[in-house]
């Protein structure tokens, strides 16, 4: 069996099947059921129109996803280290590679059962606009690329520093920075700043495409340089990752 | 099997390990022993190309791990200081998902086997999380021995363990061995295992080898014999004694003599000769085991490095 398979099985078994699985899907659907509710009340009261409540529920499955492989990432090799059970992996015929993409691929399938777990709530609130297709695919293209690469950021961290904490409340700092055009008014985003964060934040550029895309709608190709800035965020993650698990923390 | 000159380690800047040696034979089981920090688990690490070397050479099993470490581990089975495992899983999925790594099919009968060999064969449906420290022990020596590896190395195995696990361990071990084709590396604080199983040692202290070796032989280069204490019922006849022997001290009834060379025929024919000499012995008492005598003699010369420095 292939190595890197056997350990996304276990990486996946130990998420989705464990107590500490179901608490998290059973949290996300409750905050989900809870946002599609004050949404879709939104709408009925005008206050918000349909595309609009599919973009913001797409960004909060993005953010939740983002959230989940920060916490994955940072348990990958710190986590292990401090259950002991590193050791016995690194003392098995495991290349540091195969070790790196079985937990990312654990990651990925962490992140689609998320994925899937949200298609009814945005089918929920976009059923009955035009944009329900686009906002799944674009969720797919751009959302993925983003968790992965905040779930390789972690799991750089979590190798170089050996400390679960360390690593977890490091790469959360940085994804609530990255997030933060969830919050921050249109104002402050029409700044200087705002418009270099946007440019530079793949989390920005995710939601930029959402909001082009499901909003204005946008045709595919306006969404080249978001695309090339999320492929350039996945792949500066991963090049990290691989220089940290190399040779991880594990005394 | 495993050949070390001079290896030398730093990590982070500081150096952990200078001139240590280390030569294992097919057949061999090698304790490797030294104070707490001497460098024992960070020589280990080296061996499994966990740890890059500064200088020296490393051979295991004829290959260099910093080569290629994973064609190393393929042919090693490790039971690291530390046994962990995932609580959640029973004992045969555990096995059953590691023994896939060393591309070893294993079925049910050979898992419910191993795990019958170490002691755990009615504990297989419980979780691993509910076992005690003796039987994560057990749980972790049959991970090393599952692949079926030409090379074992043991990092503290009897750690935890009742009289009678140790034991059983120890006749694995012996057992594993006994085709003299395989070797083991057994890392230990415990001299008793050492001198029950090892026919080879090397002592590690500040990160250095003081001495390595076959343990005859060592034992009789440094002239360190076992010693017993013997209460004697009237004052002997000390002038004349056996070949190997010799009088430390006496306090009141109680007589110090160091046997140096054991006999062929066992050390119960020296006692003989002595009650033949008169020596009315009515109790004999073993004191501390030759190996003791070499192990302390050759450790703790240097001011040790601290737990924080080696790691």
């Amino acid at each position: 069996m292939n190595t890197i398979w056997i350990i996304a099985r276990k990486e996946s078994s130990q998420m989705l099947c464990s107590q500490k699985g179901m608490i998290w899907l059973l949290t996300f659907s409750g905050l989900l059921s809870a946002f599609s509710l004050l949404l879709v009340s939104n709408t009925e009261l005008s206050l918000l129109d349909n595309a609009q409540v599919v973009y913001m529920m797409a960004g909060t499955v993005m953010a939740v996803g983002a959230l989940l492989a920060a916490i994955l990432g940072s348990d990958a090799y710190a986590g292990e280290k401090e259950r002991g059970t590193l050791v016995p992996l690194l003392c098995a015929p495991i290349a540091p590679d195969a070790l790196l993409v079985g937990k990312i691929l654990g990651l990925l399938i962490a992140w689609g059962v998320m994925f899937v777990a949200s298609v009814p709530y945005l089918w929920g609130v976009g059923a009955s606009g035009q944009n329900l297709g686009a906002a799944l695919f674009y969720l797919a293209l751009f959302g993925t690329p983003v968790v992965l690469g905040f779930g390789y950021l972690a799991m750089a961290l979590s190798a170089r520093t050996g400390s679960v904490l360390a690593s977890l409340l490091s790469t959360v700092t940085l994804l609530m920075l990255a997030a933060s055009p969830l919050v921050i008014g249109p104002g402050l985003r029409g700044t200087a700043i705002g418009r270099t964060m946007d440019a530079i934040n793949p989390f920005a550029g995710a939601l930029n495409t959402f909001d082009s895309v499901i909003i204005d709608s946008e045709p595919f190709s306006a969404q080249m340089a978001r695309l090339l800035l999320v492929i350039v965020w996945l792949g500066l993650c991963l090049i990290a990752a691989r220089r940290n698990a190399t040779r991880p923390d594990f005394q | 099997m495993i050949n070390i000159e001079n290896l030398r380690l730093t990590i982070g800047g500081k150096e952990i390990l200078h001139d240590v040696d280390m030569h294992l034979r097919p057949g061999d089981i090698y304790g490797l022993l030294g104070p707490n920090g001497a460098g024992k688990s960070s020589t280990i690490f080296a061996l499994l190309g966990l740890r890059t070397r500064e200088s020296g050479r490393v051979s295991v099993l004829g290959g260099d791990p910093a080569d290629d470490a994973v064609a190393v581990r393929r042919s090693v089975g490790v039971m690291p200081e530390k046994a962990g495992f995932y609580d959640w899983m029973t004992a045969p999925d555990y096995l059953k998902w590691y023994s896939h790594f060393y591309d070893s099919e294993s079925t049910d009968r050979d898992l419910g086997t191993m795990l019958g060999k170490v002691g755990l064969g009615k504990e297989t449906q419980r979780p691993i999380g509910t076992y005690s420290r003796g039987m994560k022990q057990r749980l972790a020596v049959a991970r090393a021995l599952m692949p079926r590896p030409r090379l074992l190395i043991l990092d503290e195995p009897t750690n935890g363990l009742d009289p009678k696990g140790r034991r059983e361990i120890h006749d694995l071990l012996a057992e594993f061995v006994s085709d003299g084709k395989t070797g083991v590396l057994l890392c230990t604080h415990l001299l008793d295992d050492v001198d029950r199983l090892c026919n080879r040692i090397g002592i590690i202290d500040n990160g250095r080898t003081r001495l390595e070796g076959l343990i005859a032989d060592l034992l009789a280069e440094q002239k360190i014999g076992q010693r017993y204490r013997l209460h004697l019922e009237t004052e002997p006849d000390t002038d004349k004694l056996p070949a190997g022997i010799a009088v430390l001290g006496h306090e009141g009834g109680w007589w110090r003599v160091q046997v140096q060379v054991k006999p062929s025929e066992g050390i119960s024919s020296l006692w003989g000769e002595l009650l033949g000499r008169g020596w009315k012995i009515s109790e004999i008492r073993s004191e501390a085991s030759s190996l003791e005598e070499l192990y302390m003699s050759h450790t703790g010369q240097d001011k040790p490095y601290s737990q924080e420095e080696v790691l």
